[in-house]
């Protein structure tokens, strides 16, 4: 049935429909105001299924879609699915609040905008609020274009083409690979219910595909969420205008590759290999972005890097989540901790993220540039903006007291412990899980002070901004200063979000350790003096040196230089690809028949000459053939030498008589085998093309000397004897096996009986497979047409129209 | 009601005839081919449904009972793919009156078409080997006719390419029938079907097998026999292009699917793992043609190319999943060809050139010829929920079922690649700097659009209303893996 649920997740695709309407009549009122209806009512909506997911609890909802190929879209709202679709409506409304100011109403195509942002928020609801497997799909790739389109939507420039190609096939290639996963999971499951599948999880975890999906899905995760070394697509992503780079290439879309990990994990935990990749990919991840972070110089690019870098966090923390699902209950279970951290943290970094995201827009739209080397000194002209920096980036930094700090330290912690887990032989080379955590954390600092210090202290540039600074409007700014009121009311109330938001989420995360009882989760900033909190002194300290030294060095760049390697990687085999593929297509479509010809024959008489040999059906049977009389073998040889003529001669005269013979003598055997009727049709259709023939060429120019030079072709001469050979060995063991009485006794017996005609062979014409000759008279009408009007009708030029 | 079973090739046989007789009158033709081809829909969707709740249909032309005359078998497949046919004509024919040109039009244009036509729900329709082959004669002719069609440089050097490989593969094809009548004694698809399993681990047939293969192959553009289509596809007008793609390599796909699930099922060890590695080998040579190539044209007729390698997929894995997605694949794969092969025709009259360097920016003058190519790209790639998805979908699991998972994994990264070349159109064509003004323009393309919204609309419909398509679907795949109750359709179970 279709539902309000249904409808709900849908509407953002019918007023993705009304948009250009509402553009069009109404221009007067900037659309994004009608648009931002949506968000508003559809997160109230979520909001009040908060009570039906307390604990464990979820409500389904089916709708039949392709119920016979088992894809129905069935509704699901569980802790989890809810959290992601209260970011996606919630932080959708602040967006659109903020693109209403960011974007121009009279120099910008807001109907374009504005549909592919519906489309992409309904996509990314469904994505979230999906049990089966097959309409998650669907909402995945949806997702993938309405980024493509919102990439390109400046599509005038280059490089915004550029980056929405990338982002479009490094996503697609994971969708793709993400829908041969749950393909092989409903293959060994039966269902493309995620319900279902998890109910059948021991019969996966046997199965020899278990594995192969496995890795599947977690390329399609990979790929969306921006891991290393599928990254690479992001920071070209910030093509896109910054509401755009907020709201799905910080916030919610890049975390849909954590939401399947995350709805995956119940499933896939059991697993070694499961464990060590997502942890190690999100820590190798983590490490890289925040890296790759510092060496940035556009405002926009700190925070892509940034992204793909927490986002590696995020995972990282589910990954080592997995551990906790190898216990029978939540007690003494330390790792669901790292869970609760991941899913607080994605909360966590959906507000600062966003914000900065927010304040870096509202820096490029007020002084038109977003390279830290031109900025400083905005303190005192854009205070608000700066307020808005400290906070977001204090948060990400993971300093006190902000909800950064809280998420941080729980990151910490649970590295920290998963270092002990007894199992996959983490015990080995387990202490590089906190080391990595820690030093990665180091640049992430570093970077949030770059973000913060180069652009807001220091001494205005103002010759080399292109516009007069000044203070935002107080519309672009109502949006993140929302988002960093989030972020200081999460750090110091934390835990309001955990019985509503947090445990239901985990609860969906580890199905089976919810039922043995409650999480008990707590958030506080106070731990005592424990590794985690010397870790956050630690990563001050050193940031801060490390920050200052750069500072004071400035060849930020000559330390880190700019590693293009994946990038290269990517743009080089499109270009080889480009290449290689014109190359192999311009050498064997030579646009020359006879070339085709060799392919054609040589393809065919090898397949069939081996599956001649190959399979043993070649016989010789003479015994039901007739002895070969004198007549017979004389007209034989006319019939070959005179083939041979044709093959050789130089004139065409003499080909065509060569030709007109070579009809006669079958004429002549018609003759033999006492088919009267058929030598005399025989006779006459020679008459004629011979005839036609000669008239034909008595009209032609004389090319035919030039091809007296023509080389002897070894190759064509072993191909075309090869396929005479073929059609003969082949015919003959076909008339060696005949292994039914053919029809023909029936119109043998019926001709005169049943049709009234003594000639069985005119009687198979005109009554028993008439519509045969029916056929063929129009095939003759078609091809005299076709002459006619290919002599009268020449139309100029050899232009393609 | 047997006889109806006629119609979808007596009507466009009739019009076609009916329609020389005023050769100059360009109005009353396109009226004429307009209403025919409505009729030929309208008769077509009957027999569909009519099939559906009734069973098998069968017509023995002039009485001849089977095997010994002709018969027509109406069976899900059959008439799904004569219904597909009649709605991709429609639009083509009306996007050809304002593109063909009115001497093409005074030239028996719309004659060729509809003979075409016939000959092409003819193939469909027959059951007997030798009809088929006459009908395939009927298709090229018209076929032949119509790429040289008005008689231009290009047109000519290709149709002459084009007429000599046909005229080698009609050649062999009646070697085969001849081939398969001296060991069976017969053409009747459904007693070739009895005396072949009956006959059981022959090896002779075998070879006839692969022979047809390589026949089919040749009108289907399988590897390695695709040479002659990439010109030959490209160099008639759009309208004549539209067609070709979107229905000749299928009656050759259709004719492997038809022999190799009725007759030539016994010994499949060899004949279907040929057409597994041919289409995975065909998917390849698509794709890298389809990247090759900055000439729109190019680029889709290469990807017919690859629709191919995708659909024998389906046959070579041989169970019900598989030749579900593949019957999906193809229906929508007839319907998407046209609609993009017309989109381009479209693009190339705006732009006035086929080369992507030389056309930018189309969105701005023309935003719904650009959603329209989106979609239709989309649709291509098979992403969901457009019409190429149930399709490809489906294709993965019955390969996956049969274990055919490299093939699988080519299917994949071949759609993906099939939609970078054709969203290289869209970022180039459609995107970017707008290279002609408005009026700077070559031409109008009003007239074009509705045969090209209708076609991607039939495409969509294909994708959301998979369900409402499923039953037909599943009866033509029923009948393509169990034979059994098309053989007793036809002999009445008792021969």
């Amino acid at each position: 049935m279709f539902t309000i649920l249904h409808l709900a997740i849908i509407a953002p695709f019918l007023a993705a429909v009304l948009v250009p309407l509402l553009y069009k009549f109404i221009p007067r009122i900037h659309t994004g105001w009608f648009v931002l209806i949506v968000p508003i009512i559809l997160f109230s909506y979520f909001l009040s299924y908060l009570p039906d997911v307390s604990g464990t609890g979820s409500v389904m909802k089916t709708f039949e879609w392709i119920p016979s190929l088992g894809v129905n879209y069935i509704a699901y709202v569980d802790g989890l699915g809810l959290l992601f679709a209260l970011l996606i409506t919630g932080i959708g409304a602040l967006v659109v609040l903020y693109s209403i100011y960011y974007l121009d109403k009279h120099k910008e195509q807001l109907n374009n905008f504005y549909t592919y942002l519906l489309l992409f928020m309904g996509a990314m609801l469904g994505l979230t609020l999906s049990d089966n497997l097959i309409v998650l799909y669907t909402f995945w790739e949806i997702t993938s274009i309405s980024s493509f389109l919102l990439i390109s939507y400046w599509y005038t420039k280059e490089k915004s083409r550029y980056g929405a190609l990338k982002s479009l096939l490094i996503t697609v290639m994971g969708g793709f690979a993400l829908l041969v996963g749950f393909v092989l999971i409903a293959s060994v499951t039966g269902t493309y219910s995620i319900r279902g599948i998890l109910d059948a999880s021991d019969q996966l975890a046997d199965s020899p595909l278990f594995l192969p999906a496995m890795l599947l899905i977690l390329l399609g995760a990979f790929t969306k969420s921006a891991q290393f070394p599928f990254h690479i697509w992001l920071p070209d992503a910030m093509e896109a205008p910054t509401p755009v780079s907020a709201y799905l290439h910080s916030a919610t879309m890049v975390k849909a590759g954590i939401y399947l990990v995350a709805r995956m994990t119940p499933l896939f935990a059991v697993s070694a290999y499961w464990f060590w990749l997502v942890t190690g990919f999100g820590l190798l991840t983590l490490i890289w972005g925040s890296l790759s972070a510092i060496r940035q110089t556009d405002l926009k690019g700190i925070l892509a890097y940034s992204t793909v870098s927490q986002l590696g966090m995020i995972l990282s923390m589910l990954g080592a989540g997995a551990a906790a699902l190898h216990y029978d209950s939540v007690d003494n279970n330390a790792y669901t901790m790292a869970v609760a951290a991941a899913i607080f943290h994605l909360i966590n970094h959906a507000t600062y993220k966003g914000s900065l995201f927010m304040m870096v827009g509202a820096i490029d739209h007020e002084t038109g540039t977003r390279d830290i080397r031109r900025l400083g000194g905005l303190m005192t002209l854009m205070p608000i903006s700066f307020t808005i920096a400290v906070i977001g980036s204090f948060s990400m930094a993971g300093l006190p007291p902000f909800n950064g700090f809280l998420s941080k330290e729980m990151f910490f912690m649970s590295m920290v412990e998963i270092a002990h887990f007894p199992q996959y032989s983490v015990d080995s080379i387990g202490i590089l899980l906190p080391i990595v955590a820690w030093t990665a954390s180091v640049f992430t600092f570093v970077y949030c002070m770059m973000l913060v210090f180069r652009t807001f202290t220091g001494k205005i540039q103002k010759e080399k901004l292109p516009t007069k600074p000044h203070e935002a409007p107080f519309g672009m700014l109502l949006s993140p200063l929302i988002l960093v009121a989030l972020v200081v009311f999460i750090g110091f109330f934390p835990n309001t979000l955990v019985p509503t938001i947090i445990e239901p989420a985990m609860a969906s995360i580890m199905p089976e350790l919810a039922q043995t009882g409650s999480f008990g989760v707590d958030i506080y900033f106070w731990h005592g003096f424990t590794p985690e909190l010397f870790m956050t002194v630690g990563v001050v300290l050193l940031g801060t040196a490390i920050f200052l030294a750069l500072q004071k060095w400035n060849k930020m760049h000559a330390v880190f230089p700019e590693n293009r390697l994946f990038n290269q990687a990517y743009n080089r085999s499109l270009e080889g690809l480009d290449r290689s593929s014109h190359a192999l297509m311009s050498w064997h479509m030579t646009g020359l028949v006879r070339d085709y010809f060799i392919y054609i024959f040589s393809f065919t008489v090898v397949l069939l000459l081996f599956s001649l040999f190959g399979t043993g059906a070649f016989t010789i049977d003479v015994e039901n053939m007739v002895p070969v009389s004198p007549y017979e073998a004389v007209l034989s040889l006319v019939l070959v030498g005179s083939s041979l003529i044709l093959m050789f001669t130089r004139s065409r005269l003499k080909a065509v008589i060569a030709l007109g013979v070579l009809g006669y003598t079958v004429a002549l055997f018609f003759v033999l085998f006492r088919a009267p009727d058929l030598a005399l049709t025989q006779l006459t259709i020679e008459t004629v093309s011979v005839t036609l023939f000669l008239l034909c060429f008595y009209h032609f120019p004389q090319i035919f000397d030039a091809l007296k030079e023509t080389k002897f072709h070894a190759v064509n001469f072993v191909i075309s004897v090869t396929v005479g050979l073929t059609v003969t060995l082949i015919g003959l063991s076909a008339s060696g096996t005949r292994l039914f009485p053919a029809i023909s006794d029936y119109f043998l017996e019926n001709s005169y009986k049943e049709a009234g005609g003594n000639n069985v062979v005119n009687v198979i014409l005109v009554d028993f497979r008439g519509f045969d000759t029916l056929l063929e008279i129009l095939v003759l009408g078609i091809a005299s047409l076709g002459v006619y009007s290919l002599i009268k009708l020449r139309l100029a030029g050899g232009e393609n129209k | 009601m047997s006889n109806w079973l006629i119609l979808p090739v007596l009507i466009p046989l009739i019009a076609g005839i009916v329609a020389l007789f005023f050769p100059k009158h360009v109005t009353a033709q396109r009226v004429w081919a307009f209403i025919t081809s409505m009729i030929l829909i309208g008769v077509n969707i009957f027999l569909l449904t009519y099939i559906l709740s009734n069973g098998i249909m069968t017509l023995e032309l002039g009485g001849w009972e089977a095997p010994f005359g002709i018969v027509f078998v109406g069976d899900s497949l059959a008439t799904l793919l004569t219904t597909t046919t009649a709605l991709v004509a429609l639009p083509i024919i009306y996007f050809s009156f304002s593109t063909i040109g009115v001497e093409r039009e005074k030239y028996y244009y719309y004659s060729f078409f509809q003979f075409l036509i016939a000959g092409v729900s003819g193939a469909f329709l027959t059951g007997d080997i030798f009809n088929l082959f006459v009908c395939f004669e009927v298709l090229l002719l018209a076929s032949y006719a119509l790429i040289g069609h008005g008689g231009t440089k290009t047109q000519l050097k290709e149709s002459f390419n084009y007429v000599i490989v046909n005229v080698v593969s009609s050649a062999f094809f009646v070697i085969g029938v001849a081939y398969l009548y001296a060991v069976t004694g017969t053409l009747n698809m459904a007693q070739l079907s009895e005396r072949v399993s009956e006959a059981g681990s022959e090896p002779i047939i075998t070879v006839i097998a692969i022979l047809f293969l390589i026949v089919f192959g040749l009108k289907g553009a399988l590897f390695p026999l695709y040479f002659w289509l990439p010109g030959s596809y490209s160099v008639p007008p759009t309208a004549i292009g539209a067609i070709f793609a979107a229905l000749l390599t299928k009656v050759g796909i259709y004719s492997i699917f038809r022999t190799y699930s009725v007759i030539f099922n016994e010994e499949t060890a060899v004949t279907h793992t040929i057409l597994l590695v041919l289409s995975a080998v065909t998917m390849i040579i698509g794709v890298i043609g389809a990247i090759a190539y900055r000439d729109v044209k190019l680029i889709l007729v290469y990807n017919v190319i690859v629709a191919v390698g995708f659909i024998l997929f389906g046959v070579a894995s041989l169970n019900s999943d598989a030749f579900v997605g593949a019957i999906y694949y193809l229906l929508h794969d007839i319907v998407i060809k046209a609609a993009l092969f017309l989109i381009i025709g479209a693009l190339i009259t705006a732009a006035g050139t086929s080369k992507l360097s030389g056309m930018g920016g189309m969105i701005k003058h023309h935003p719904l010829l650009t959603w329209m190519f989106f979609i239709s790209a989309l649709a291509l790639a098979g992403i969901p929920p457009l019409g190429g998805f149930p399709g490809k979908l489906m294709l993965v699991v019955g390969g996956a079922e049969a274990g055919h998972y490299i093939v699988v994994a080519v299917m994949m990264v071949a759609s993906l690649l099939v939609l970078y070349s054709v969203i290289r159109i869209f970022l180039q064509g459609f995107l970017g700097e707008p290279m002609l003004t408005h009026a700077e323009q070559h031409g109008s393309i009003k007239a074009q659009m509705p045969p090209i919204v209708f076609l991607v609309a039939l495409s969509a419909f294909m994708g959301f209303g998979a369900e409402i398509m499923y039953p037909f679907v599943e009866s033509a795949a029923e009948t393509l893996i169990n034979p059994r109750a098309y053989v007793e359709a036809v002999l009445g179970g008792n021969s």
